[in-house]
């Protein structure tokens, strides 16, 4: 195989030349130096994105809600059935507000935990159901009862006030 | 005239090859694992998890750098033969 071009692959081609070859051919080709040169850089841009998420936890803690937030009257809502709400926060949140039994209220955030598909309250099933990948949650307590979620529903702690229902960051969930 | 590099490459005629071929496997490795550790910290991270984002990205930070230092062993491009 002669080579025509005295600089193809020799140690004193200069780096224009082979950055910027005039065959056409050699252009696109991704030689397995390149490829590993690629790999090297793209673990480096991952250890990066690694760090960019740890610096967001740290600057960016997510803040518990605070104070008692006004829903609805509780003859508003009847046994059964579920109503949703949004709380203004940095930035607004959807939940739902499920009234399980009699004076039995819970309030969870609406975003399933797997692809934040907006979750439901189905009373025939007695679940909170995902109908995105048919997620359940457990409508007591808001832990993955089936399907991909990985975590449980963030909960709310309902309270009720002369018929008024508020809702407010659960302080028990905080202490764990 | 022949020197030891010229005799050595003429025994192993595809020293090269493996030699890619390994680093090539180690970085995908290494990437590999820090997708995995990436994809637990997003997770995790969403559940406020400080010391799990806190460890994965240690650890990928130390593969990073090791794809880096890994590279000091590619082999050179081959010389025409003068
Ligand atoms: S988004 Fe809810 S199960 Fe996938």
């Amino acid at each position: 195989m002669a080579h025509k071009d005295p600089y193809d692959g020799g140690e004193n081609t200069p780096s224009w030349k082979s950055d910027f070859p005039f065959q056409a051919k050699k252009a696109t080709h991704v030689g397995r130096r390149e490829f590993a040169k690629f790999l090297a850089l793209f673990s480096g841009a991952l250890a990066l994105t690694n760090g960019a998420i740890v610096i967001k936890s740290l600057t960016f803690p997510t803040k518990p809600l605070e104070g008692e937030h006004f829903i609805c009257n509780e003859s508003d809502v009847a046994v059964g059935s579920m109503l949703q709400f949004d709380i203004q926060g940095s930035k607004v949140i959807p939940y739902i507000l499920i009234h399980l039994k009699a004076n039995e209220w819970r309030a969870f955030e609406q975003k399933c935990t797997h692809l934040t598909c907006a979750v439901r309250f189905r009373e025939d099933l007695q679940k909170i159901e995902c109908p995105c990948h048919h997620g359940f949650f457990s409508p007591d307590t808001g832990e993955v009862l089936q399907g991909p979620p990985p975590r449980p529903l963030p909960q709310l702690e309902v309270v009720i006030k002369d018929g008024k229902v508020f809702v407010k960051e659960n302080e028990q969930k905080n202490k764990v | 005239m022949s020197d030891f590099r010229t005799s050595q490459n003429e025994a192993h005629p595809n020293k090269t090859n493996s030699l890619m071929t390994g680093i090539i496997v180690l970085l995908i490795l290494f990437v590999s694992i820090q997708i995995w550790f990436l994809f637990g910290a997003l997770n995790n991270a969403l559940q406020d998890n400080l010391y799990f984002a806190l460890t994965t990205f240690i650890g990928s930070l130390l593969l990073a750098a090791a794809s880096f230092w890994i590279l000091r062993y590619l082999p050179d491009p081959l010389k025409n033969k003068k």
